[in-house]
């Protein structure tokens, strides 16, 4: 699921700034700019007249794919085109949807999970619109706002879990830990490496879960303690699965992905069957209890999108059976529709139960980062 | 009239500058406003200071390592000499992370080397620094050997005839003349190394982080605007202050042109030159045979898989088509406006033409993260379309033909101009028969390095992307973003086809000797 090179942080939502005056030259150099923005555009539409028909912009991260055909049949459908623009990981993407609010890039956006919520629901940046097809969503992975309307329709899960190198602990035959308590002794935090909470989404997601787990003050303890004892902060997760990993040239034989990832491991080893699986995955999910977070990502129409109607049509179409059978093995997530077959490799994925993060953590996580950079990082 | 037609000329790259550069920073800085109290926290300080200290010790570094060598490739003829000066452009074009693969496959904790000699440099900042040599070293040696090459060997061979040994007629004779392009290679390794990004991201962890980083943290993270306005405006000042002391060094560039034939080495100065190229081959291109390597190598055993998937599938060749579809068409750019942009700075006189010399690194002084902001807020509607992109890959590539073009132009001796008039040639036949000619290498030398930059640039970190426009190194960071030992083979493999592409695209376009300072 994603990932990427580093993912992402949602600070306090700053409006930015639009009671300071703007410096009169750079107000007159806007109209400059923005009749220049008008002449260029002006070309690209005489250069694009003869397809007069609609677009639909579809915003993601970058994680995001889905099978062309399924799109091909959605435009066929309702005789537009889709256009999908890139927006950098989930928490990138909802700063420059806050970025360009005013003007927004796209009509619908698919990406944003529960720990954005709160700022998006802040910035404004989302339309209410609830699909008839979230029925077929359990309750408990609903996104729902307190007055009953829905800014962001559950597409999919996914918990973000410790993983370990099967290989490495069978040969030192060291026993596994059993406890977030257990992991902070130099022992297992020398062999543990996680991306940051300042600056990667499952960083965030470990920070709340550990915050939820022993309280702030607790939680900035164990990681001091952790962190003496020789964990590894990196920036970003490839930086931690790719770098220092021990499965994949790294000496941290413990590292902070999802719980679907073995699954991929199996999916992406060399010389793949699916007629004949393996035994067991080269790595294993790690379920310390306080160690996991249940990741909910939806899809939303943008408040100010040029094609309303046609933007709950595709938050309607991420939640059709096509779609939801399609993404799990493209991005490593598990469908939220109820009773959607997997593909068996599926098998290799376990999902922890799933603890109640405390409303008050997801109201303002960038208080607790902020507490994270202050109290661990740079103490 | 000669000062309209410079004017004119300068018009439309500055104008292209205006646009892509100028403005979108300035929105950036006005979005937020500047918060300079950010300064007083000791952290970022602290940044500031770590930030000088590698630039500095990596440009000290390459000049220890480049500048010998450049002096003895600049007198001597040794084999492998011209392949050797071809493949040091091939750093140019290598993402950020393909150089970082490469760097841990051979020293990470379970590196080839690193087991070989027993030697973990995972833990401090020692594979950043030679990160930031592996990008640098042939910025320094190219520009060293174009300074030593303009020294007349003539001067060198009289103080020898006088009696001094070698090492003392490069002390006192080649040093001092080729000094300015020296000390040009040490302040532009400064700065390419002060504002690298990708590389202290990856390598540097949280320790190691320079200012480009935690303007891209507050930026693209933490969305809070007026404090990474505030160390943008510091960096700003730093690097202006280096752009400015270059620009002073590499302005007389008179001399003679590159290209005579040199005679062969003697026994033990081709022992030293070799083992010279050795030592930078090490850093420079071990790394990327660690990553073509690392395309066939899996925890399985040697293994042609990741090769099959990706040279059978229509996606990589989408990629490549893209690759070179939007490579092309920045070169296009780059070549137009760079050029007009050196022709400009070389035809103004006095102040003017070192204003116009200085403005032609904007690009390279301005830091990314910033002006990503900048296009979203100064231009919501073109984000994500594809004269944007192109446009803001022109801008990538246009600093490094202007900075090609120009020494050569400057070059060019006014005599033989003079001549070509009064045999009666007008301006447009002098031009043809006389100025392009003798440039022509300079040029094909710089669209080389522009071509490179543009290939290797990660293509998300300027402009909003689209699906359908996925190049090369979007393809492999792709693939990096999801876990599974495939996906890895499959990047390194994706690497290596970049990595052919910019030998093919180097071999058409420059001989190996391009130049820039």
């Amino acid at each position: 699921m994603r990932g990427k090179v580093s993912s992402p942080m949602w600070p306090s939502f700053r409006v930015p700034c639009t009671s300071r005056k703007t410096p009169p030259f750079l107000t007159r150099r806007g109209f400059f700019m923005q009749t220049m923005q008008a002449l260029i555009i002006a070309g690209l539409l005489l250069g694009s007249a003869a397809s007069a028909q609609t677009t639909l912009t579809v915003i993601s991260h970058d994680s995001f794919e889905v099978d062309k055909a399924l799109v091909a049949a959605f435009e066929k459908a309702n005789a537009t085109r889709v256009r999908f623009v890139k927006g950098g990981d989930a928490g990138e993407l909802l700063n420059r949807l806050i970025l360009t609010r005013r003007a927004p890039l796209a009509d619908v956006v698919y990406g944003l999970d529960n720990s954005l919520l709160p700022r998006a629901r802040a910035a404004g940046v989302l339309d209410a619109y609830r699909s008839p097809a979230l029925k077929a969503v359990p309750d408990a992975y609903r996104m729902d706002e307190a007055n009953g309307t829905t800014l962001l329709n559950t597409v999919d899960s996914g918990f973000v879990a410790l993983n370990y190198d099967r290989a490495w602990f069978q040969k030192t035959g060291l026993a596994l830990p059993k406890t977030l308590d257990d992991l902070k002794t130099p022992a297992y935090a020398k062999l543990t490496v996680v991306p940051s909470p300042a600056t990667s989404s499952p960083g965030l997601a470990f920070l709340l879960a550990s915050v939820n787990h022993y309280g702030e003050a607790g939680a900035w303890n164990w990681w001091r303690t952790a962190r003496a004892g020789g964990m590894k902060v990196t920036r970003g997760w490839s930086d931690a699965y790719y770098k220092e990993f021990s499965r994949n040239g790294g000496k941290f034989p413990i590292v902070l992905s999802y719980a679907s990832s073995p699954a991929a491991e199996v999916f992406y080893a060399e010389g793949f069957n699916p007629a004949k699986l393996p035994e067991q995955s080269p790595t294993g999910n790690l379920f310390l209890p306080g160690s996991t977070f249940l990741q909910l990502e939806g899809v939303g129409v943008l408040k100010g999108a040029r094609q309303p109607a046609l933007a709950r049509k595709f938050v309607d179409f991420m939640l059709s059976g096509g779609v939801q059978a399609d993404i799990p093995t493209r991005m490593w997530i598990y469908p939220a529709v109820a009773g959607t077959a997997l593909n068996p490799v599926f098998k290799f994925a376990q999902q922890p139960a799933p603890t109640a993060v405390k409303p008050v953590l997801l109201a303002n996580p960038q208080r607790l980062i902020d507490g994270w950079v202050t109290n661990v990082l740079r103490r | 009239m000669a000062r309209h037609r410079t004017f004119l000329l300068a018009l439309l790259p500055l104008s292209f500058m205006a646009l892509l550069l100028a403005l979108p920073l300035g929105r950036t800085l006005a979005e937020g406003g500047v918060n300079l109290s950010i300064w007083r926290d000791p952290y970022f300080v602290g940044r500031l200071g770590w930030t000088l200290g590698q630039a500095l010790g990596t440009a000290a570094a390459a000049l220890a390592v480049g500048g010998p060598l450049a002096y003895l490739l600049s007198r001597w003829e040794v084999p492998g000499r011209a392949a050797f000066l071809r493949f040091l452009l091939l750093p140019f074009v290598t993402p950020t992370l393909v150089a970082v693969l490469g760097l841990t496959a051979l020293l990470g904790p379970q590196g080839w080397i690193t087991r070989l000699l027993g030697l973990d440099l995972s833990d401090g900042p020692g594979l950043l620094l030679l990160g930031n040599l592996f990008f640098n070293l042939p910025v320094m040696i190219r520009l060293a050997h174009a300074g030593f090459a303009r020294v007349p060997p003539n001067l060198i061979g009289a103080a020898r005839s006088l009696g001094a040994p070698g090492w003392k007629a490069a002390w006192t004779v080649a040093l001092p003349l080729a000094l300015p392009g020296l000390t040009a290679g040490f302040i532009l390794v400064f700065l390419y190394s002060a504002l690298s990004f990708g590389l202290p991201l990856t390598l540097g962890g949280e320790r190691y982080s320079t200012l480009e980083v935690e303007i891209y943290t507050l930026t693209a993270y933490q969305l809070r605007l007026p404090e990474a306005s505030a160390l943008i405006v510091g960096q700003l000042l730093l690097t202006g202050a280096a752009t400015w002391a270059y620009t002073a060094l590499t302005r007389g560039g008179a001399g003679v042109g590159a290209g005579r034939g040199l005679p062969p080495a003697p026994r033990h100065i081709r022992v030293i030159l070799w083992a010279l190229m050795g030592g930078v081959s090490l850093i420079c291109f071990a790394p990327l045979l660690a990553v073509v390597a690392r395309s066939v190598l899996t925890s399985g055993g040697p293994s042609l898989g990741a090769w099959q998937t990706v040279l059978g599938s229509a996606e990589t060749w989408a990629l490549v088509g893209n690759t070179l579809r939007f490579g092309v068409l920045a070169l296009i750019g780059a070549v137009l406006l760079g050029g007009l942009h050196a022709l400009a700075a070389w035809r103004a006189r006095g102040p003017a033409s070192r204003v116009l010399d200085g403005l032609s690194l904007l690009p390279l002084m301005v830091s990314p993260v910033s002006l990503a902001v900048g296009y979203l807020l100064a231009y919501p509607a073109l984000s994500a379309t594809l004269p944007m992109l192109i446009g803001a890959y022109t801008l990538l590539g246009m600093p490094l033909v202007t900075r090609s073009l120009l020494p050569a132009l400057r070059a060019l001796p006014p005599r033989t101009l003079e001549a070509a008039r009064t045999l009666g040639a007008g301006s447009w036949t002098v031009w043809r028969t006389v100025t392009l000619p003798l440039t022509l290498p300079a040029l094909r030398g710089g669209a080389a390095l522009a071509l490179a930059t543009v290939l290797g640039e990660f293509g998300a970190t300027l402009v909003l992307t689209r699906p359908e426009w996925a190049t090369l190194s979007t393809g492999l960071y792709d693939r990096l973003g999801r876990p599974g030992e495939r996906n890895l083979t499959e990047a390194c493999a994706l690497a290596t086809l970049l990595l052919v592409l910019a030998v093919l695209a180097f071999t058409l376009l420059d001989g190996g000797e391009g130049e820039v300072t």
